[in-house]
Protein backbone atom coordinates (compact mmCIF):
# COMPACT_ATOMS: atom_id res chain seq x y z
CA UNK A 1 0.00 0.00 0.00
CA UNK A 2 1.38 3.45 -0.90
CA UNK A 3 1.69 6.34 1.49
CA UNK A 4 -1.10 8.25 -0.19
CA UNK A 5 -3.40 5.30 -0.01
CA UNK A 6 -2.66 4.83 3.70
CA UNK A 7 -3.31 8.44 4.57
CA UNK A 8 -6.58 8.35 2.63
CA UNK A 9 -7.74 5.34 4.58
CA UNK A 10 -6.74 7.00 7.83
CA UNK A 11 -8.63 10.07 6.79
CA UNK A 12 -11.74 8.00 6.16
CA UNK A 13 -11.33 6.16 9.42
CA UNK A 14 -10.87 9.44 11.24
CA UNK A 15 -13.98 10.89 9.66
CA UNK A 16 -15.89 7.76 10.53
CA UNK A 17 -14.67 8.05 14.11
CA UNK A 18 -15.61 11.69 14.26
CA UNK A 19 -19.04 10.85 12.93
CA UNK A 20 -19.47 8.07 15.42
CA UNK A 21 -18.31 10.38 18.19
CA UNK A 22 -20.83 12.93 17.08
CA UNK A 23 -23.53 10.23 17.08
CA UNK A 24 -22.47 9.14 20.55
CA UNK A 25 -22.68 12.69 21.81
CA UNK A 26 -26.10 13.03 20.24
CA UNK A 27 -27.19 9.79 21.91
CA UNK A 28 -25.73 10.95 25.18
CA UNK A 29 -27.66 14.17 24.87
CA UNK A 30 -30.82 12.24 24.05
CA UNK A 31 -30.17 9.92 26.93
CA UNK A 32 -29.65 12.88 29.18
CA UNK A 33 -32.97 14.32 28.10
CA UNK A 34 -34.66 10.94 28.49
CA UNK A 35 -33.15 10.59 31.93
CA UNK A 36 -34.38 13.99 32.89
CA UNK A 37 -37.82 13.09 31.58
CA UNK A 38 -37.72 9.86 33.55
CA UNK A 39 -36.70 11.54 36.75
CA UNK A 40 -39.42 14.13 36.20
CA UNK A 41 -41.92 11.36 35.69
CA UNK A 42 -40.62 9.65 38.79
CA UNK A 43 -41.10 12.82 40.76
CA UNK A 44 -44.60 13.15 39.36
CA UNK A 45 -45.31 9.56 40.33
CA UNK A 46 -44.10 10.19 43.84
CA UNK A 47 -46.26 13.30 44.01
CA UNK A 48 -49.24 11.32 42.74
CA UNK A 49 -48.57 8.58 45.29
CA UNK A 50 -48.53 11.17 48.05
CA UNK A 51 -51.72 12.70 46.67
CA UNK A 52 -53.30 9.26 46.39
CA UNK A 53 -52.44 8.40 49.97
CA UNK A 54 -53.92 11.70 51.05
CA UNK A 55 -57.11 11.22 49.08
CA UNK A 56 -57.34 7.60 50.26
CA UNK A 57 -57.12 8.89 53.78
CA UNK A 58 -59.81 11.39 52.91
CA UNK A 59 -62.03 8.61 51.53
CA UNK A 60 -61.47 6.55 54.66
CA UNK A 61 -62.31 9.57 56.75
CA UNK A 62 -65.45 10.23 54.72
CA UNK A 63 -66.53 6.60 54.95
CA UNK A 64 -66.05 6.72 58.68
CA UNK A 65 -68.13 9.87 58.90
CA UNK A 66 -70.89 8.43 56.71
CA UNK A 67 -70.98 5.34 58.92
CA UNK A 68 -71.18 7.44 62.05
CA UNK A 69 -73.90 9.62 60.57
CA UNK A 70 -75.89 6.54 59.47
CA UNK A 71 -75.63 5.05 62.94
CA UNK A 72 -76.70 8.35 64.47
CA UNK A 73 -79.62 8.56 62.11
CA UNK A 74 -80.73 5.02 62.85
CA UNK A 75 -80.49 5.56 66.58
CA UNK A 76 -82.38 8.80 66.12
CA UNK A 77 -85.20 7.28 64.08
CA UNK A 78 -85.41 4.47 66.61
CA UNK A 79 -85.82 6.84 69.50
CA UNK A 80 -88.18 9.11 67.56
CA UNK A 81 -90.42 6.22 66.61
CA UNK A 82 -90.34 5.07 70.23
CA UNK A 83 -91.54 8.48 71.38
CA UNK A 84 -94.15 8.60 68.62
CA UNK A 85 -95.43 5.22 69.67
CA UNK A 86 -95.71 6.36 73.28
CA UNK A 87 -97.77 9.37 72.28
CA UNK A 88 -99.91 7.33 69.95
CA UNK A 89 -100.52 4.76 72.67
CA UNK A 90 -101.94 7.54 74.84
CA UNK A 91 -104.22 8.73 72.01
CA UNK A 92 -105.48 5.19 71.43
CA UNK A 93 -105.87 4.49 75.12
CA UNK A 94 -107.85 7.60 75.94
CA UNK A 95 -109.94 7.18 72.83
CA UNK A 96 -110.82 3.70 74.02
CA UNK A 97 -111.78 5.08 77.44
CA UNK A 98 -114.09 7.58 75.78
CA UNK A 99 -115.60 4.82 73.71
CA UNK A 100 -116.10 2.51 76.69
CA UNK A 101 -117.43 5.01 79.20
CA UNK A 102 -119.07 7.79 77.22
CA UNK A 103 -120.63 6.06 74.30
CA UNK A 104 -124.10 6.65 75.75
CA UNK A 105 -123.43 10.39 75.97
CA UNK A 106 -122.21 10.73 72.38
CA UNK A 107 -124.65 11.12 69.51
CA UNK A 108 -124.11 9.59 66.07
CA UNK A 109 -121.92 12.44 64.85
CA UNK A 110 -119.85 12.32 68.04
CA UNK A 111 -119.28 8.63 67.52
CA UNK A 112 -118.31 9.20 63.89
CA UNK A 113 -115.75 11.80 64.91
CA UNK A 114 -114.34 9.43 67.49
CA UNK A 115 -114.11 6.77 64.79
CA UNK A 116 -112.08 9.19 62.65
CA UNK A 117 -109.65 9.69 65.52
CA UNK A 118 -109.29 5.92 65.92
CA UNK A 119 -108.72 5.17 62.26
CA UNK A 120 -106.17 7.96 61.89
CA UNK A 121 -104.33 6.83 64.98
CA UNK A 122 -104.28 3.31 63.57
CA UNK A 123 -102.84 4.58 60.32
CA UNK A 124 -100.16 6.47 62.15
CA UNK A 125 -99.26 3.28 63.99
CA UNK A 126 -98.70 1.50 60.68
CA UNK A 127 -96.62 4.42 59.49
CA UNK A 128 -94.38 4.30 62.54
CA UNK A 129 -93.95 0.54 62.21
CA UNK A 130 -93.02 0.92 58.54
CA UNK A 131 -90.54 3.62 59.36
CA UNK A 132 -89.01 1.49 62.07
CA UNK A 133 -88.69 -1.47 59.70
CA UNK A 134 -87.03 0.86 57.25
CA UNK A 135 -84.45 2.11 59.72
CA UNK A 136 -83.82 -1.36 61.08
CA UNK A 137 -83.01 -2.70 57.62
CA UNK A 138 -79.96 -0.47 57.52
CA UNK A 139 -78.38 -2.35 60.37
CA UNK A 140 -79.36 -5.88 59.40
CA UNK A 141 -76.86 -8.08 57.59
CA UNK A 142 -78.05 -10.55 54.96
CA UNK A 143 -77.75 -14.34 54.99
CA UNK A 144 -78.21 -15.82 51.54
CA UNK A 145 -79.65 -19.23 50.77
CA UNK A 146 -81.30 -20.88 47.78
CA UNK A 147 -85.03 -20.13 47.80
CA UNK A 148 -87.91 -21.84 46.04
CA UNK A 149 -89.92 -18.78 45.00
CA UNK A 150 -92.98 -20.91 44.18
CA UNK A 151 -93.15 -22.16 47.76
CA UNK A 152 -92.48 -18.71 49.12
CA UNK A 153 -95.34 -17.29 47.05
CA UNK A 154 -97.71 -19.92 48.39
CA UNK A 155 -96.71 -19.11 51.97
CA UNK A 156 -97.10 -15.37 51.41
CA UNK A 157 -100.40 -15.84 49.61
CA UNK A 158 -101.90 -17.92 52.39
CA UNK A 159 -100.84 -15.21 54.86
CA UNK A 160 -102.45 -12.52 52.71
CA UNK A 161 -105.60 -14.60 52.38
CA UNK A 162 -105.87 -14.78 56.16
CA UNK A 163 -105.86 -11.03 56.58
CA UNK A 164 -107.43 -9.77 53.34
CA UNK A 165 -110.61 -10.65 51.56
CA UNK A 166 -110.05 -10.50 47.81
CA UNK A 167 -111.11 -12.13 44.57
CA UNK A 168 -107.79 -11.83 42.75
CA UNK A 169 -106.51 -14.66 40.62
CA UNK A 170 -102.79 -15.19 41.20
CA UNK A 171 -100.94 -16.89 38.35
CA UNK A 172 -97.44 -18.35 38.57
CA UNK A 173 -95.69 -21.60 37.78
CA UNK A 174 -92.17 -23.02 37.68
CA UNK A 175 -90.47 -19.85 38.81
CA UNK A 176 -86.68 -19.92 38.91
CA UNK A 177 -85.10 -20.32 42.35
CA UNK A 178 -83.35 -17.30 43.82
CA UNK A 179 -80.34 -16.92 46.06
CA UNK A 180 -81.20 -14.32 48.67
CA UNK A 181 -81.94 -13.65 52.33
CA UNK A 182 -85.13 -15.58 53.04
CA UNK A 183 -86.83 -13.15 55.42
CA UNK A 184 -85.95 -10.08 53.43
CA UNK A 185 -87.06 -11.58 50.12
CA UNK A 186 -90.30 -12.69 51.74
CA UNK A 187 -90.82 -9.07 52.70
CA UNK A 188 -90.35 -8.04 49.05
CA UNK A 189 -92.71 -10.73 47.77
CA UNK A 190 -95.32 -9.83 50.38
CA UNK A 191 -95.12 -6.17 49.41
CA UNK A 192 -95.40 -6.84 45.65
CA UNK A 193 -98.18 -9.35 45.98
CA UNK A 194 -100.31 -7.42 48.46
CA UNK A 195 -99.87 -4.25 46.42
CA UNK A 196 -100.86 -6.04 43.22
CA UNK A 197 -103.95 -7.40 44.96
CA UNK A 198 -104.74 -3.99 46.43
CA UNK A 199 -104.34 -2.02 43.21
CA UNK A 200 -106.31 -4.48 41.10
CA UNK A 201 -109.10 -4.90 43.65
CA UNK A 202 -111.45 -2.54 41.82
CA UNK A 203 -111.34 -4.53 38.56
CA UNK A 204 -114.02 -7.00 37.73
CA UNK A 205 -111.58 -9.86 37.26
CA UNK A 206 -108.45 -8.92 39.15
CA UNK A 207 -105.43 -10.82 37.94
CA UNK A 208 -101.84 -10.87 39.15
CA UNK A 209 -99.10 -12.69 37.27
CA UNK A 210 -95.64 -13.52 38.52
CA UNK A 211 -92.96 -14.50 36.04
CA UNK A 212 -89.24 -15.11 36.11
CA UNK A 213 -86.49 -15.23 33.54
CA UNK A 214 -82.75 -15.41 33.22
CA UNK A 215 -81.04 -12.62 31.36
CA UNK A 216 -77.26 -12.22 31.01
CA UNK A 217 -76.73 -14.36 34.07
CA UNK A 218 -79.12 -12.24 36.14
CA UNK A 219 -82.48 -13.35 37.48
CA UNK A 220 -85.44 -11.13 36.83
CA UNK A 221 -88.77 -11.52 38.59
CA UNK A 222 -91.78 -9.61 37.42
CA UNK A 223 -95.10 -9.04 39.15
CA UNK A 224 -97.84 -7.51 37.03
CA UNK A 225 -101.49 -6.87 37.68
CA UNK A 226 -104.40 -5.59 35.67
CA UNK A 227 -105.14 -2.89 38.23
CA UNK A 228 -105.35 0.83 37.95
CA UNK A 229 -101.76 1.16 36.80
CA UNK A 230 -99.53 4.06 37.54
CA UNK A 231 -98.86 7.17 35.59
CA UNK A 232 -95.60 6.50 33.74
CA UNK A 233 -94.74 10.15 34.15
CA UNK A 234 -94.29 9.60 37.87
CA UNK A 235 -92.67 6.19 37.69
CA UNK A 236 -89.47 7.53 39.28
CA UNK A 237 -91.58 8.51 42.28
CA UNK A 238 -92.52 4.91 42.98
CA UNK A 239 -89.48 4.51 45.16
CA UNK A 240 -88.94 7.04 47.90
CA UNK A 241 -90.09 7.32 51.48
CA UNK A 242 -93.65 8.65 51.75
CA UNK A 243 -94.01 8.92 47.97
CA UNK A 244 -97.46 7.91 46.86
CA UNK A 245 -99.03 7.84 43.44
CA UNK A 246 -102.57 7.36 44.67
CA UNK A 247 -104.66 9.41 47.02
CA UNK A 248 -105.77 7.87 50.26
CA UNK A 249 -109.34 7.75 49.07
CA UNK A 250 -108.32 5.58 46.11
CA UNK A 251 -106.00 3.21 47.93
CA UNK A 252 -104.69 3.37 51.49
CA UNK A 253 -101.01 3.11 52.28
CA UNK A 254 -98.11 4.89 53.89
CA UNK A 255 -95.69 5.13 50.98
CA UNK A 256 -92.84 3.49 52.81
CA UNK A 257 -93.34 -0.04 51.45
CA UNK A 258 -91.57 0.21 48.11
CA UNK A 259 -88.72 2.16 49.61
CA UNK A 260 -88.16 -0.75 51.98
CA UNK A 261 -88.29 -3.12 48.99
CA UNK A 262 -85.73 -1.05 47.17
CA UNK A 263 -83.44 -1.04 50.15
CA UNK A 264 -83.66 -4.83 50.44
CA UNK A 265 -82.94 -5.38 46.76
CA UNK A 266 -80.01 -2.95 46.84
CA UNK A 267 -78.61 -4.88 49.77
CA UNK A 268 -78.58 -7.87 47.43
CA UNK A 269 -76.74 -5.82 44.76
CA UNK A 270 -79.84 -6.10 42.61
CA UNK A 271 -82.18 -3.51 41.19
CA UNK A 272 -85.90 -2.85 41.18
CA UNK A 273 -87.99 -0.85 38.78
CA UNK A 274 -91.51 -0.30 37.58
CA UNK A 275 -93.01 -0.02 34.12
CA UNK A 276 -96.36 0.23 32.47
CA UNK A 277 -97.35 -2.62 30.24
CA UNK A 278 -99.80 -2.73 27.39
CA UNK A 279 -103.36 -1.96 28.41
CA UNK A 280 -102.02 0.09 31.32
CA UNK A 281 -101.07 -2.89 33.41
CA UNK A 282 -98.91 -2.27 36.40
CA UNK A 283 -95.65 -4.14 36.30
CA UNK A 284 -92.97 -4.17 38.99
CA UNK A 285 -89.73 -6.00 38.47
CA UNK A 286 -86.69 -6.85 40.49
CA UNK A 287 -83.39 -8.34 39.50
CA UNK A 288 -81.05 -10.40 41.59
CA UNK A 289 -77.46 -11.33 40.81
CA UNK A 290 -76.90 -15.03 40.69
CA UNK B 1 -105.28 -11.00 102.55
CA UNK B 2 -103.64 -8.18 104.45
CA UNK B 3 -104.41 -4.73 103.24
CA UNK B 4 -100.89 -3.42 103.25
CA UNK B 5 -99.52 -6.22 101.09
CA UNK B 6 -98.49 -4.81 97.78
CA UNK B 7 -99.39 -7.31 95.14
CA UNK B 8 -98.54 -5.44 92.00
CA UNK B 9 -95.80 -2.88 91.78
CA UNK B 10 -96.04 -0.72 88.69
CA UNK B 11 -92.88 1.22 87.88
CA UNK B 12 -93.73 3.61 85.07
CA UNK B 13 -92.61 7.17 84.43
CA UNK B 14 -95.16 7.99 81.75
CA UNK B 15 -98.36 9.15 83.46
CA UNK B 16 -100.53 8.31 80.48
CA UNK B 17 -99.21 4.77 80.27
CA UNK B 18 -99.64 4.39 84.02
CA UNK B 19 -103.23 5.65 83.94
CA UNK B 20 -104.06 3.30 81.07
CA UNK B 21 -102.46 0.34 82.83
CA UNK B 22 -104.15 1.00 86.18
CA UNK B 23 -107.53 1.45 84.56
CA UNK B 24 -107.17 -1.66 82.42
CA UNK B 25 -106.19 -3.72 85.43
CA UNK B 26 -109.06 -2.36 87.49
CA UNK B 27 -111.46 -3.23 84.68
CA UNK B 28 -109.96 -6.69 84.48
CA UNK B 29 -110.22 -6.94 88.28
CA UNK B 30 -106.53 -7.66 88.77
CA UNK B 31 -105.38 -4.54 90.52
CA UNK B 32 -105.12 -6.02 93.99
CA UNK B 33 -103.24 -3.45 96.04
CA UNK B 34 -101.43 -1.89 93.18
CA UNK B 35 -98.71 0.62 93.92
CA UNK B 36 -97.48 2.95 91.23
CA UNK B 37 -93.95 4.32 91.47
CA UNK B 38 -92.89 6.96 89.02
CA UNK B 39 -89.26 6.19 88.42
CA UNK B 40 -86.43 3.73 88.88
CA UNK B 41 -84.87 5.47 91.86
CA UNK B 42 -88.21 5.46 93.70
CA UNK B 43 -88.63 1.76 92.97
CA UNK B 44 -85.25 0.95 94.46
CA UNK B 45 -85.80 2.87 97.69
CA UNK B 46 -89.27 1.33 98.01
CA UNK B 47 -88.04 -2.23 97.57
CA UNK B 48 -85.05 -1.77 99.84
CA UNK B 49 -86.99 0.21 102.43
CA UNK B 50 -84.64 3.18 102.41
CA UNK B 51 -85.04 6.94 101.88
CA UNK B 52 -88.66 8.06 102.07
CA UNK B 53 -89.71 4.43 102.51
CA UNK B 54 -87.47 4.04 105.59
CA UNK B 55 -89.16 1.70 108.02
CA UNK B 56 -91.39 -0.01 105.48
CA UNK B 57 -91.69 -3.72 106.18
CA UNK B 58 -89.63 -4.98 103.25
CA UNK B 59 -90.54 -8.59 103.96
CA UNK B 60 -93.84 -7.65 102.36
CA UNK B 61 -92.76 -8.08 98.82
CA UNK B 62 -94.86 -7.41 95.77
CA UNK B 63 -95.94 -10.56 93.97
CA UNK B 64 -95.09 -9.15 90.64
CA UNK B 65 -93.34 -6.09 89.30
CA UNK B 66 -94.35 -4.38 86.10
CA UNK B 67 -91.25 -2.50 85.09
CA UNK B 68 -91.05 0.06 82.30
CA UNK B 69 -87.69 -0.28 80.57
CA UNK B 70 -87.39 3.24 79.28
CA UNK B 71 -87.23 5.73 82.10
CA UNK B 72 -85.06 8.78 82.64
CA UNK B 73 -82.14 8.65 85.12
CA UNK B 74 -82.40 5.16 86.63
CA UNK B 75 -83.88 3.18 83.75
CA UNK B 76 -85.64 -0.18 83.87
CA UNK B 77 -82.57 -2.18 82.99
CA UNK B 78 -80.65 -0.68 85.88
CA UNK B 79 -83.50 -1.33 88.30
CA UNK B 80 -83.60 -4.90 87.04
CA UNK B 81 -79.88 -5.33 87.52
CA UNK B 82 -80.01 -3.95 91.05
CA UNK B 83 -83.02 -5.98 92.25
CA UNK B 84 -81.79 -9.21 90.72
CA UNK B 85 -78.44 -8.71 92.47
CA UNK B 86 -80.10 -8.23 95.86
CA UNK B 87 -80.97 -11.32 97.92
CA UNK B 88 -84.04 -9.62 99.36
CA UNK B 89 -85.62 -8.77 96.06
CA UNK B 90 -84.25 -11.15 93.45
CA UNK B 91 -87.08 -13.69 93.70
CA UNK B 92 -89.82 -11.20 92.77
CA UNK B 93 -91.01 -11.92 89.22
CA UNK B 94 -90.49 -9.04 86.84
CA UNK B 95 -92.59 -8.28 83.79
CA UNK B 96 -90.77 -5.81 81.56
CA UNK B 97 -92.89 -3.17 79.84
CA UNK B 98 -91.77 -2.07 76.40
CA UNK B 99 -93.17 -0.09 73.52
CA UNK B 100 -92.28 -2.51 70.74
CA UNK B 101 -92.13 -6.22 70.16
CA UNK B 102 -88.74 -5.92 68.58
CA UNK B 103 -87.08 -3.60 70.97
CA UNK B 104 -83.42 -4.53 71.56
CA UNK B 105 -83.98 -3.84 75.26
CA UNK B 106 -86.22 -6.92 75.57
CA UNK B 107 -83.26 -9.21 74.99
CA UNK B 108 -81.16 -7.31 77.50
CA UNK B 109 -83.98 -7.39 80.02
CA UNK B 110 -84.19 -11.18 79.73
CA UNK B 111 -80.45 -11.53 80.12
CA UNK B 112 -80.70 -9.47 83.29
CA UNK B 113 -83.36 -11.76 84.73
CA UNK B 114 -86.73 -10.41 83.55
CA UNK B 115 -89.31 -13.21 83.57
CA UNK B 116 -91.69 -11.97 80.91
CA UNK B 117 -92.52 -8.86 78.94
CA UNK B 118 -95.55 -6.92 77.78
CA UNK B 119 -95.77 -4.62 74.78
CA UNK B 120 -97.60 -1.57 76.09
CA UNK B 121 -100.36 -0.68 76.65
CA UNK B 122 -100.79 -2.95 79.64
CA UNK B 123 -104.20 -4.56 79.40
CA UNK B 124 -105.83 -7.17 81.55
CA UNK B 125 -105.49 -9.69 78.70
CA UNK B 126 -101.76 -9.35 78.11
CA UNK B 127 -101.04 -9.10 81.81
CA UNK B 128 -102.97 -12.31 82.49
CA UNK B 129 -101.01 -14.02 79.74
CA UNK B 130 -97.75 -12.79 81.17
CA UNK B 131 -98.67 -13.93 84.67
CA UNK B 132 -99.60 -17.33 83.33
CA UNK B 133 -96.14 -17.54 81.74
CA UNK B 134 -94.65 -16.76 85.13
CA UNK B 135 -96.72 -19.51 86.75
CA UNK B 136 -95.58 -21.97 84.10
CA UNK B 137 -91.96 -20.96 84.59
CA UNK B 138 -92.27 -21.28 88.34
CA UNK B 139 -93.85 -24.73 87.99
CA UNK B 140 -91.13 -25.88 85.64
CA UNK B 141 -88.39 -24.70 87.92
CA UNK B 142 -90.41 -25.69 90.99
CA UNK B 143 -88.31 -23.25 92.92
CA UNK B 144 -90.67 -20.59 93.97
CA UNK B 145 -93.10 -20.20 96.77
CA UNK B 146 -94.48 -17.39 94.63
CA UNK B 147 -96.02 -20.00 92.45
CA UNK B 148 -99.30 -20.18 94.30
CA UNK B 149 -99.57 -16.45 94.80
CA UNK B 150 -98.80 -15.55 91.22
CA UNK B 151 -101.28 -18.16 90.14
CA UNK B 152 -103.93 -16.45 92.22
CA UNK B 153 -103.22 -13.20 90.45
CA UNK B 154 -103.22 -14.88 87.10
CA UNK B 155 -106.65 -16.30 87.57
Amino acid sequence: MGKKEKSDKLEIANRELAFQNEEKEKRAAELFIANKELSFQNDEKKKRAVELTASNKEVDELEKRVKERTEDLEAFSYSVSDDLRTTLRAINGFEKMLEEDYTTVLDAEGKRLLGEVTSNAKKMGVLIDDLLTFSRLGRKGITKSSIDINKMLETVLSEINQSTIHTAEIKFSNLLPAVADYNLLQHVITNFLSNAIKYSSKKEKPLTEIKSKRKNGELIYSVSDNGSGFDIQYVNKLFGVFQRLHSDEEFSGTGVGLEIVQRIIHKHDGKVWGRRERRARRNLLFQLTR
Amino acid sequence: MENDTVEILLIEDNMNDAELAIRALRKGKINNNLIHLKNGAEALVFLLGTGKFEGRDISKKPKVKLLDLKMPKVDGLEVLMRIKANELTKAIPVVALTSSNEHPDIERAYSLGANSYIVKPVESMNLRKSLQTLVLLATEESTSCLNKETKMLAN
